[in-house]
């Protein structure tokens, strides 16, 4: 047995003294994840206090100088050359992201970059808090439990948001390899097929249990994310705006709530600043417990409207250490691990102290309410104990019975990370001109897209969540007469949490994602993902004027100065997008390092990967509208200019075609159009909206059309286009951003037109075709034949049986 | 004078679906060992065992199995032998998939509370498994690496494959 006086001395490092090189050894050994600039800022920092740190400052240290905390690379400065010319970034973040928002000032934006999630104004009284993360690590070595705990993650930080949200919708987003990859795969690594039957487990398991509606996301499949799948999981909260600020005071108590301390999960936050190799430590991964965490939740919510605490934050990576660390990072803090109730009693003192074990909630709870919060949280089963106070005197201390185990300056330990300047390069691809590839006749395309990977119906996965709970999903992710056809985005009224019945404003969210437009421009990709989200819930009645964005960025090393320009590249698209599209961003994540070493040995990179996903406010869920056709005999109008930019399309990805020019988006024209059509929903003059993405104008139809049971003829000659173009399959094909198909019964035609402007900035609308009884999908070319005429249940069909014929 | 240290009585209960019932995850089991590679398995069936250690005694556990483990519509429940006898199995296996111990167990740790609330004394820990019975010929190196890349993950996950009477 160990003496605490005993354990302290095993637990001593020796860093004074030591060159580089056995620093890092060290750091291997322990999973420590520092560079050498950040061992010798340790060093220098311990070499003025005159002593050896501890093993648990040293972690602590690492926990919080660590990628998944502190942001290193977005934050460092970058020499970033572009062609000839060389230019240095100070601060990537705050001078893409943070300036966009700076930029369009929004005075609904409540809380930015601040808390746990963003916050934005939802009326007068509430507000939604809304954060979208990665998991992506975790989820590799064990998809069930790496997508649980990813979604418990997301959900804890949106409760531990402001002085607490109440979650009312969670969105979740995959990349996947192929389901049926044939190919070879390094020892250890799961099959695609395994991961997504893992992570969809997970996460289903987790929202459902918890009893939030799973009601929101996408796959998208490409065999490079094979041996790195992304798991992004995102969460939307809604709390009273006198909830927004917390603060806390020195003399609160440190009181931690919820699960046990265990030997979960320790370095979780520093092993997402690894490469992801076969020596990944087995600690890293849990399962997740839903029912404790609601619990939890149900406690918290009830304390919170006592106003028994002055401020929250979640255990999450790094455990107490950046819990009490960031809650205590103005004040200082106090903290005894003996108070710490555990669920195994040999854990060492910096276990304790870095333990991820999840389900758990940190709080500052004045002393004179302490009786009261324990009562309630006794109430729901749900353990508390206090484990210290927070001082004023800007020191973090933390002791285990007599023994010192932390005595670190906040300040060093959160400006203390020494910023590495790192080396990006970005050079255009040299040729924009697209080549090779096979032609294929038009039906036959339009088939096979309808049928591809990231198009075909995502059934198989959505019902497995409870997308129902709460009962205020008003638009749900299948939409149709059959309720199965590909919804834009859903619509919800979160009535249950507000319990007021004759309010009838509610919320959509939505995503853009597309890594093909990434291999050829970063830029133009963050652009088109900007306006995906936008489009998309513009399409079921959200505004788009007040949209709020949340971006995550999973890329591969940063380390490499071709991967670090293509993400300076993206983050510069993000920045002109929020700035053109007047969109703010709230909140963000980034998540680097995603490659690994294939079977060969070979270092295999993710594709540079943008998720940009969107919030914003439906005015009268009521007159929230679906993507399926309503009924024969209606106008189809085309909302958006198609330009012949077929790069990184579906249409060149079925022909085996490689490069050309990217789709780009001019946010004025495209905000104008959205504008429009929102004004147009308001007025209930819509019957049906679905936005042209993969696959273009032909899958779009096709989907509206075999949704609603309608067929449709449409005129390419009609489309509004660059007068350049005389081909069809780039009409039908294109995936030129910012369009929106519509349909319009004929009594509401003029009125309709009438809130789109006749302006050479305004968005271009024309009539294309109409609805049609009998179920087929008609297209006349641009020389006025028919070019095309597809039975829409046999596209249904093809479209439905992708995923179930993969997965059975 | 020797001192006999009562050992914590450790509980075996496993509790599943009734023979006349259509057990789909044994079905979707079967199928993701068959994408192994395994198309001579026939049948599969999922069941679930409980660990229960603790001060209870055998008819404490029984009245815990019946009323709180098992749906008595569709579900039977038996106490298992700590070991079984090992039998000749004859294209029989059963494969048992246990948490790691240094994985919390969402499921025994409710088990454990659900207990304690039933009013009878909250075991000391509870830990569940799930069972897989199988019929097919293969061998138990082939089963070994197909429930490894399907039914349990090396990672978090214990499987033990024996050879099992029906």
């Amino acid at each position: 047995m160990s003496t605490p006086a005993a354990e302290t001395a095993a637990d001593a490092l020796t860093v004074l003294g030591k060159s580089a090189k056995e620093l890092r050894a060290l750091g291997d050994a322990r999973h420590l994840s520092l560079n050498d600039a950040e061992w010798a800022a340790v060093q220098a920092h311990f070499k003025s206090l005159k002593r050896e740190p501890s093993l648990a400052e040293v972690e602590t240290v690492a926990q919080t100088w660590s990628e998944h905390c502190k942001h290193k690379t977005f934050t460092s400065p970058i020499r970033f050359t572009e062609g000839r010319k060389t230019r240095t970034i100070k601060n990537l973040f705050q001078e893409t992201i943070v300036a966009a928002t700076a930029a369009v000032k929004k005075p609904w934006c409540l809380s930015v970059f601040e808390d746990n999630a963003g916050v934005v104004a939802f009326g007068k009284k509430w507000a939604l808090a809304f954060k979208a993360e990665t998991h992506n690590h975790p989820s590799a070595l064990e998809p069930y439990g790496g997508a649980e705990t990813g979604v418990g993650g997301v959900v804890r930080d949106v409760l531990g948001c402001g002085l607490g949200a109440k979650p009312v919708l969670n969105t979740d987003v995959f990349c996947f390899g192929r389901p049926d990859y044939k190919g070879p795969l390094p020892e250890g690594a799961h099959h695609p097929s395994r991961t997504l039957r893992g992570v969809v487990a997970g996460v289903r398991d987790y929202g459902n249990r918890m009893g939030i509606p799973t009601a929101g996301g996408g796959i998208w499949f490409d065999d490079d994310y094979r041996l790195n799948p992304l798991v992004f999981v995102g969460t939307v909260g809604i709390l009273p705006q006198w909830a927004v600020k917390k603060e806390v005071r020195a003399g609160d108590l440190i009181v931690a709530a919820g699960g046990r301390t265990g030997r979960d999960g320790l370095h979780g936050a520093t092993f997402s600043s690894a490469n992801l190799g076969a020596d990944a430590p087995s600690s890293a991964v849990q399962i997740g417990h839903a029912i404790a965490e609601k619990r939890v939740l149900d406690a918290l919510l009830r304390a919170r409207d006592r106003k028994l605490y002055s401020s929250v934050t979640d255990c999450g990576a790094g455990g107490f250490s950046s819990a009490v660390g960031e809650l205590g990072a103005k004040s200082g803090a106090r903290v005894r691990l003996e108070a710490v109730p555990l669920k195994v009693s040999d854990l060492d003192s910096w276990e304790i102290w870095l333990s991820e074990s999840q389900e758990r909630m940190v709080l500052a709870v004045p002393p004179k309410n302490l009786k009261a919060l324990e009562a309630v949280f006794a109430a729901e089963g749900c353990e508390t104990a206090v484990i210290g106070e927070f001082t004023k005197d800007g020191r973090l201390l933390v002791t285990h019975h007599d023994a010192t185990v932390v005595d670190l300056d906040m300040n060093f330990l959160h400006k203390g990370l020494p910023r590495v300047e790192r080396e990006a390069v970005w050079s255009a691809p040299a040729s924009a001109k697209a080549s090779g590839g096979v032609e294929k006749k038009l039906s036959q395309a339009l088939r096979e897209a309808v049928a591809h990977l990231n198009v075909c119906s995502r059934e198989w996965v959505i019902r497995q969540y409870d997308h129902e709970v709460q009962g205020g999903t008003v638009i749900k992710p299948l939409q149709g007469v059959r309720h199965d056809g590909p919804g834009d985005a859903c619509v919800i009224w979160p009535h249950a949490a507000t319990g007021d019945l004759e309010d009838f404003t509610g919320f959509t969210v939505a995503h853009g994602l597309n890594p093909d437009y990434g291999r050829l421009d970063p830029y133009w990709m963050a652009m088109a993902c900007v306006d995906e989200a936008l489009r998309n819930l513009t399409c079921v009645g959200g505004d788009p004027s007040r949209a709020a964005l949340l971006d995550n960025f999973c890329w591969a090393s940063p380390a490499d100065p071709k991967q670090l320009g293509a993400l300076v590249r993206a983050a510069e698209g993000c920045r002109d997008a929020a700035k053109g599209f007047g969109a703010p961003f709230i909140s963000g994540k980034d998540s680097l390092y995603n490659q690994s070493k294939d079977e060969k040995g070979r270092e295999l990179p993710i594709p540079g990967t943008l998720l940009i996903s969107a919030l914003a406010p439906v005015p009268d869920v009521r007159k929230s509208v679906t993507m399926d056709f309503k009924g024969p005999g209606n106008a189809l109008y085309l909302i958006g200019r198609t330009n012949d930019e077929l790069g990184g399309s579906l249409y060149h990805r079925l022909l085996g075609r490689s490069g050309g020019e990217p789709p780009k988006v001019s946010p004025a024209a495209a905000l104008d159009g959205f504008k429009s059509l929102h004004a147009a929903i308001n007025k209930g003059q819509v019957l049906s909206a679905h936005d042209l993405s993969d696959g273009g104008l032909a899958v779009c139809a096709a989907e509206m059309g075999f949704s609603g049971e309608f067929g449709c003829l449409i005129d390419l000659d009609e489309v509004p286009r660059d007068p350049r173009i005389y081909s069809n399959e780039t009409l039908l094909f294109s995936e030129s951003p910012s369009r929106i198909l519509v349909e319009v019964t004929p009594e509401n035609e003029s009125a309709f037109l009438r809130h789109f402007g006749k302006g050479a900035k305004s968005a271009p609308v024309r009539r294309v075709g109409q609805t049609t009884a009998n179920p087929i999908l008609k297209v006349v070319g641009l020389d006025g034949s028919s070019i095309m005429e597809e039975a829409l249940n046999e596209l249904k069909n093809a479209w439905q049986k992708t995923l179930p014929g993969m997965l059975g | 004078m020797s001192v006999r240290i009562q050992p914590t009585n450790t509980h075996l209960i496993e509790v599943r679906l009734r023979p006349e019932h259509f057990d789909a995850e044994g079905a979707s089991a079967l199928a993701l060992l068959q994408a192994q590679g395994l198309m001579a398995l026939k049948e599969a069936r999922v069941s679930r065992v409980f660990e229960i250690k603790g001060p209870l005694s055998a008819n404490q556990v029984l009245q815990a199995a019946k009323d709180l483990l098992c749906d008595a519509v569709t579900q039977e429940h038996r106490v298992l032998a700590p070991t079984p006898a090992p039998m000749n199995g004859m294209n029989s296996w059963r494969v048992e998939v246990w948490l790691k111990p240094t994985v919390t167990d969402p499921v025994g740790e409710t088990v454990r509370e659900a207990i304690a609330e039933m009013g009878l004394p909250r075991p000391d820990s509870v830990r569940c498994a799930l069972v897989y019975r199988l019929v097919g010929r293969t061998t138990k190196l082939q089963l070994e690496k197909a429930v490894s890349k399907s039914l349990a993950n090396p990672l978090i996950h214990r499987a033990v494959v024996t050879e099992a009477h029906p």
